[in-house]
């Protein structure tokens, strides 16, 4: 699992990949569920078109194309009906990037695909489900010379970018510890006569996910952040990692409140633990907290935690505690500290959080939270992607990224089945990581 | 500490102990041959998980009685931490401090005064060398000696308190070593003595509080739970000679590890009956890097620079994670120099109610029906139900019936926001019935372990490391701790 699979003959690396530049990128969108809001994001920016749009279900399809419509004046052309209309989309030659945004297990098939026919592959989260599949997008971004970015809003964040803006600025210290998540209780969504449960049909896909896997199913909300913060691919890079689980309870429980009916829950024997909790180590000794919970009654957090020497970050709420002995320029040196207590938090933190925005959230983020998309971050990460391709530059995230974060899901599920023993991750870098600098303050 | 002659009778052990030359199961060190850290027998991979059998003639403690007695005569080892302990039972009726014991003589004459203060009797006063205790301990109206010393001292201290026929009530963490922890549980097993850690953790209004819910059932199926010690004691307490910064930085030198435990686990393993219904299987540890005591040494060179050479190996933040025998799992924490708030966490899963500490917060399930419940209220577990003001009210309604019976006197008698008065109450009142105390030499053996057992996986490469069974098969048995007032 963790051995490194040679490069094959021909390939190249594309950390640096720049592309020509254009005027506008022209993008195209399979899955309308989850999609929908790329769509939105896209049909917002002044250099990018919606050309098409793609899902199974015609409404969907023709419910996103009228939006476009509405916004630009311009209808994208729409694919939907059966499971290969998306192949047909992505043969047309007026496309330069692919939002993939389906079940997870359509993932890596249709990014190939889109490469393999000249487009940049932005992949929904998770990208690769195993660490073979990670190994394939990595192999076919490196050979067809397209860019596979994994779409991780959550690094699109305020205050996600707050903290890696701050650590950039070398503002913690020496990194030593993060901790992040996915606990988000998806048992039931909504209310009313529109909510559903994870024993619902529309849930079907992923629940069936709780029938197979046992580690942590869903890494990358909380990872991508951290890994940005600690420069991991960039400079250090995940070395290995321990997972454990609890037992399962909460899909079971559901299933008997709900008594679902004329549903194929009824035999399902889920075997994903309730709460999983992972430990990465990194190679310069760092340590991630990482933990995935979707089924319990707790609110939502990514835990966004940041522990450098100098200071300490935690999310949910945001707070943010500074050594005495920090004297970054950025703080007033009059200002007397003191670790014990959260230094910035709540009123004071968010004034504090201003004054030292990220460049990217400065020069776009009114923009992106009138264009909207979990708050803002969806368009925000859309701006900045398709703003990269415009230009000819990479994107901040690579397949590299996609890779190693998403390689977690199969890694955790070793570790968890082989009572929780290391697992070494794979270094999709080939070596790359250890030359490869820390990705910039970016705007 | 750092004289030569000791450095180098340090080298000697060392070798012995790889040898597998090192203290024999039941030896106790004398008295002259001061404890050092490094002389502690870590264990190698194989012995560490083993379930050692019970030596012939010895029976469980989890239900000693003992005879009830009135007045429950008190001795208190060290008085840096233990002065609290004095004050605490000095406080309570029904026990008398009839002695206290510290190396300095300024310690163990303040403590004195402050119970001829509180009761009007002075205890007798041992000190001056680090032989003081021994003659204390060989008093014969002492039922129970609280050990507070440096974490080396305490198992010697514990088992010559049992061997002489005391209750050894022993400070966090009770013992640094599995072997030790073994040495523990025999003596007590032998002596038919009680050897409880006091962890004061387990006392605090909100741990206790949660317990009341859990024990209720309030939680429904408990899954997870999450504790810590996070305190930056980096820039301060770790340096201060003449207390713990004489010794408590010297494990930083040699130990990779979570290396104090208990403050957190303590609670945690209570609300998930470890030891009694539940168990700690196995163990896996991960460690940052070390930067923080190093860099704090380098800049401020504490005590005119004389720790100049020190090498610290422990990271500075451990986490491990515990599974259970029942498929739980305990994310435990170990942070004391990094830039961060105090916390313990205090965090309990279960899929009906889940709870967090620093700051207190509750989420109950909107299935939820228990009895204690508002049937009317509407509940949503996307937000916390009860948080600030609210939790506080439900708090008091809910409230540990032991706080409620000694609550507020612990409030007035204080230490650790009267936590320590709590307990000790608790645990004296115990002895006074003649009952087993909450808090058993399995829970001292099983929360201390975690202190080896997570070094010895980070060593090796954060491998899962099974966790020894100290109670030799009787958690399957011993029934769940009750609702104790």
């Amino acid at each position: 699992m963790g051995t490194m699979r040679p490069r094959p003959a021909g390939n190249k690396p594309v950390w640096d990949l720049t592309t020509k530049p254009t005027e506008k990128v022209r993008v195209a969108v399979i899955g309308l569920n989850r999609g929908s809001a790329h769509v939105n994001s896209v049909a917002a920016l002044p250099f990018a078109e919606v050309v098409a749009v793609c899902d199974i279900i015609d409404e969907r399809a023709k419910a996103q194309a009228e939006s476009v419509f509405k916004k630009t004046g311009k209808r994208p052309a729409i694919y939907s009906g059966d499971e290969n209309a998306w192949e047909k989309m992505v043969a047309r030659d007026d496309i330069d990037v692919v939002h993939i945004a389906t079940p997870w297990e359509w993932h890596t098939p249709m990014a190939i695909k889109c490469m393999s026919l000249g487009k940049h592959a932005f992949t929904e989260v998770n990208c690769g489900l195993t660490i073979d599949e990670c190994w394939q997008l990595v192999d076919a971004s490196e050979k067809y010379q397209r860019h596979c970015p994994i779409l991780e809003n959550a690094c699109y964040g305020e205050e996600e970018l707050f903290v890696l803006n701050l650590s950039r600025q070398g503002f913690f210290g020496d990194l030593k510890h993060g901790e992040c998540g996915y606990i988000h209780d998806q048992r039931s969504s909504g209310s009313g006569p529109k909510g559903y449960t994870f024993m619902d049909k529309q849930r079907e896909w992923r629940r069936n996910y709780a029938t197979l896997l046992q580690g942590n199913v869903y890494p990358t909300h909380g990872l991508g952040t951290i890994a940005q913060y600690m420069g991991i691919g960039r400079g250090d890079a995940f070395k290995f990692a321990v997972s454990v689980s609890s037992p399962e309870f909460g899909l079971s429980q559901l299933r008997e409140r709900v008594k679902p009916d004329r549903d194929r829950s009824q035999d399902q024997k889920f075997v994903c633990g309730d709460v999983n909790t992972s430990i990465i180590k990194t190679e310069l000794g760092r340590t991630i907290v990482i933990q995935h919970d979707n089924t319990s009654p707790r609110p939502y957090t990514r835990g966004n935690m940041l522990s450098g020497s100098l200071a300490t970050f935690a999310g949910y709420p945001n707070r943010l505690a500074i050594d005495a002995d920090n004297s970054h320029p950025l703080l007033d040196p009059k200002e007397k500290r003191n670790s014990h207590h959260w230094t910035y938090e709540g009123e004071a933190l968010k004034k504090f959080m201003e004054a030292n925005q990220h460049p990217l959230a400065r020069k776009v983020g009114e923009f992106a939270k009138k264009v909207g998309g979990h708050g803002g971050m969806d368009s925000l990460m859309n701006y900045r992607f398709l703003d990269c391709i415009r230009q000819g530059i990479t994107p901040d995230l690579t397949v590299y990224d996609a890779a190693s974060w998403s390689a977690l899901l199969d890694i955790s599920d070793r570790s968890v089945r082989e009572d929780s023993v290391p697992v070494a991750f794979p270094d999709f870098t080939r070596g790359g990581w250890k030359a490869l600098k820390p990705l910039p303050l970016v705007s | 500490m750092n004289t030569p002659d000791n450095a180098n009778r340090r080298d000697f052990l060392k070798l012995g102990a790889l040898a597998g030359l090192g203290l024999g199961l039941n030896a106790i060190p004398s008295a002259e041959a001061k404890p050092d850290p490094r002389d502690l027998k870590l264990l190698g991979a194989h012995d560490i998980s083993v379930t050692r059998p019970r030596p012939s003639g010895n029976k469980p403690v989890w239900n000693l009685t003992t005879k009830p007695t009135e007045k429950v005569r008190v001795a208190v080892i060290g008085l840096n931490r233990g002065r609290s302990h004095v004050n605490s039972a000095a406080n309570i009726p029904f026990a008398e401090v009839v002695a206290v014991c510290d190396i300095v003589e300024g310690r163990a004459k303040s403590a004195a005064a402050n119970v001829k203060k509180v009761t009007g009797k002075e205890p007798a006063i041992y000190f001056g060398d680090e032989n003081a205790w021994e003659k204390m301990l060989e008093r014969d109206d002492i039922d129970v000696v609280f050990v507070a010393t440096p974490w080396e001292w305490h198992v010697p201290m514990a088992l010559k308190a049992m061997e002489k026929g005391k209750h050894a009530f022993i400070e966090v963490s009770p013992a640094v070593t599995v072997d030790q922890c073994w040495q523990l549980v025999d003596m007590s097993e032998k002596t038919q003595r009680h050897c409880s850690i006091i962890e004061n953790c387990c006392y605090g209004d909100e741990e206790l509080f949660v317990l009341n819910l859990a024990r209720q059932g309030f939680f429904g199926d408990l899954k997870h739970a999450e504790c810590a010690y996070i305190h930056n004691l980096g820039g301060g307490v770790l340096w201060s000679l003449g207390s713990e910064g004489d010794w408590r930085r010297d494990y930083h030198r040699f130990m990779d590890g979570n290396l104090y435990p208990t403050h957190g686990l303590g609670p945690v393993a209570q609300y998930m009956n470890i030891g009694r219904g539940d168990a700690f299987k196995f163990v896996v540890s991960v460690s940052s890097p070390e930067f923080n005591l190093t860099q704090y040494r380098d800049k401020h060179q504490p005590n005119k620079g004389q720790h100049k050479d020190e090498k610290f190996v422990c990271g500075d933040m451990n986490t491990s994670i515990i599974k259970t025998q029942l498929g739980r799992t305990i994310m435990i924490q170990h942070d004391v120099v990094s830039p961060r708030p105090y916390t313990r966490i205090n965090a309990l899963c279960g899929t009906q109610a889940t709870f967090f500490g620093y700051p207190g917060r509750l989420a109950v399930d909107a299935d939820n029906k228990h009895p204690i419940l508002d049937p009317k209220e509407k509940r949503n577990s996307h937000e916390w139900t009860y948080e600030k003001e609210k939790l506080a009210k439900f708090m008091k309604a809910n409230q540990h019936p032991l706080i409620t019976k000694i609550g507020e006197l612990g409030k007035k008698v204080g230490g650790h926001g009267g936590m320590d008065f709590v307990m000790a109450y608790r645990m004296l009142d115990c002895v006074r019935q003649g009952i087993t105390p909450d808090m058993t030499v399995y829970d001292a053996a099983d929360w201390s372990s975690i202190l080896e057992i997570s070094a010895r996986s980070v060593k090796e490469g954060s491998m899962p490391i099974q966790c020894p069974d100290f109670t030799r098969g009787d958690w399957k048995t011993i029934p769940p701790l009750g609702i104790v007032s």
